[in-house]
């Protein structure tokens, strides 16, 4: 046992070491090229050296606090959207029926092309963004509950009635914590989609977050704050998806 | 994720296929058509809004034909289409064989589980100013853009499929005197080939995602520039069309997917 997590430990530094490596000798690579010498900031060497400024400065904490308050808005709304839809479309054969195409439509426009749109009908950009979010981040939720929901057992409602329980006793025991594992997967979905949509949403029209900062030392040819941005936001997304397949884990009653 | 129905059409009678695939979909987008064209209908009657009534539906209907005949929509479909298909190619010639090498070695799986996560969960729109630089035109940064977004669906979906091939059927077709290609070619890839769709599915709804973004930058051609054009002219019937041909395009691309994925099935209860 003990061992197995020291193996464990020993892949992934041993993996994470390759990446760091990789990356290292594209640094070295850059630098030892005239041609190329002008982004030798990418390299691993002048980004831990931006490290401190960064941070010091607050930049990268206030960036992630923006940009984490966004997707956290966006996502509460597409779970408070999502999983009533899930539900409507689990149980009745007929709105499943009704909304399946339209539904699959709207999942297929490119959540970025509702950008203009959304710009025009909120009063403001923070609004428009979290608007896509929730645009993105809704279907993977609203299918995911549907789908969970179509696994139920019918037997078990019977026998829940038979043992004299109420409506809520039903939803509380049998159907949430039942369809728990495949709403979280389809929030784990969401998040991976709301993070893609995120750093593109955050380039135009606005000055804060983690892709107004890309976007900036872009501008500012700042490539070592550049690749700690980037690395940032592998890192907090690496976090949230890790917190969230915990919590899959956690809720999983299929047994393998 | 889920969509079609499962029932086979040839078991069901044809009036009750008809209602399930002509009348109930009709119905439900006559909703959504009639929802906005009551948008537009109230758009048009404020008059502080008034200057947005080309996003209703009647305006964008009369500026499809001429979007059309003047080849605007075929051309900008046509340069998204591209980098689309050679980005999600490159993704599968990438992500299978990465999927089969995870699938098959523990040790493999190991090693590259944090390096590979901690790369998914880059936001693929943040490498656009490094992509910029490394590559000599737009359209390649695109599709590599594509590509990194793509590939990481196929590869776990390759993954998950080979774990669940018993080992059995390896040993079955050794004592049967199977070489590794026809090991491959008759065993792992009819296998997988479910699985293989269904993260080809995911990788699609991602790259779609991510195309439209990476086109409102740089680029004078593609879905994402014709929106940043509408956008700019105030041609906001144009900017709506483009958005239902991006919503149709999308959801013929993910149809075509989910046959295949039904297609190449071999688990009989999914």
């Amino acid at each position: 046992m003990f061992g197995a997590i020291i193996a464990r430990a020993f892949y992934s530094l041993f993996g994470l070491s390759i990446l760091f490596g990789l990356w290292w000798y594209g640094g070295w690579l850059l630098e030892s090229n005239p041609a190329t010498m002008g982004f030798a900031d990418f390299g691993p060497g002048p980004t831990y050296d931006a490290i401190p400024y960064l941070f010091g400065e607050g930049i990268i904490q206030e960036a992630s606090i923006t940009s984490g308050s966004r997707l956290g808005i966006g996502l509460l709304l597409a779970i408070v959207t999502g999983i009533p839809i899930g539900i409507l479309m689990g149980r009745s054969k007929v709105f499943k029926k009704l909304s399946n195409t339209p539904f699959q439509f709207l999942r297929m426009v490119s959540p970025l092309s509702w950008e203009p749109i959304a710009v025009i009908a909120l009063p403001t950009w923070n609004q428009a963004i979290i608007f896509l979010i929730s645009m993105a981040a809704v279907w993977p939720i609203a299918f995911a509950t549907a789908a969970g929901l179509a696994k139920l057992d019918p037997a078990w409602f019977k026998v829940a009635r038979n043992l004299g329980a109420t409506w809520l006793d039903v939803l509380k025991e049998i159907i949430l914590p039942a369809i728990a594992f495949d709403v979280l997967t389809g929030i784990r979905l969401a998040l991976g989609v709301a993070w893609i949509v995120i750093v593109p949403a955050e380039f135009l029209g606005i000055t804060s977050g983690l892709g107004y900062t890309i976007q900036d030392s872009r501008e500012n040819l700042e490539y070592a704050s550049l690749a700690v941005t980037i690395l940032v936001i592998g890192v907090i997304g690496f976090l949230m998806d890790g917190i969230c397949l915990a919590a899959i884990k956690r809720f999983s009653w299929h047994h393998k | 994720m889920t969509g079609t129905t499962t029932e086979n059409p040839t078991r069901l009678k044809r009036s009750e296929w008809l209602q399930d695939h002509i009348l109930y979909p009709s119905i439900g987008f006559g909703i959504l058509i009639g929802l906005w064209a009551l948008g537009g209908w109230l758009l048009a009657l404020s008059p502080e809004t008034s200057n947005f009534t080309k996003f209703g539906l009647l305006p964008t209907l009369k500026a499809v034909p001429g979007l059309i005949s003047s080849g605007y929509i075929a051309e900008h479909v046509w340069a998204s289409g591209y980098r689309l298909a050679i980005g999600l190619i490159l993704a599968i010639l990438v992500g299978v064989p990465i999927g089969i090498a995870i699938g098959l070695s523990k040790i493999t799986e190991q090693i590259s589980n944090e390096p590979f996560q901690l790369l998914r969960m880059v936001s693929p729109l943040s490498w656009m100013p490094i992509v910029v630089f490394v590559f000599p035109k737009w359209d390649q940064a695109i599709i590599f853009l594509i590509t990194v977004a793509a590939v990481w669906p196929v590869v776990y979906a390759t993954a998950a499929g080979l774990k669940k091939v018993d080992p059995a059927w390896f040993k079955v077709s050794k004592n049967l005197g199977a070489s590794f290609r026809q090991l491959l070619s008759e065993v792992i890839f009819p296998a997988i080939a479910f699985d293989i769709f269904t993260g080809i599915r995911l990788s699609l709804g991602i790259a779609w995602v991510v195309l439209v973004p990476a086109e409102l930058l740089g680029v004078s051609s593609g879905l994402g520039y014709a929106i940043k054009d509408a956008r700019e002219t105030l041609a906001y019937d144009q900017l709506t069309a483009m958005v239902v041909v991006i919503g149709i395009l999308g959801f013929i691309l993910d149809s075509f997917v989910a046959r295949m994925v039904k297609r190449y099935s071999w688990q009989r209860d999914l």
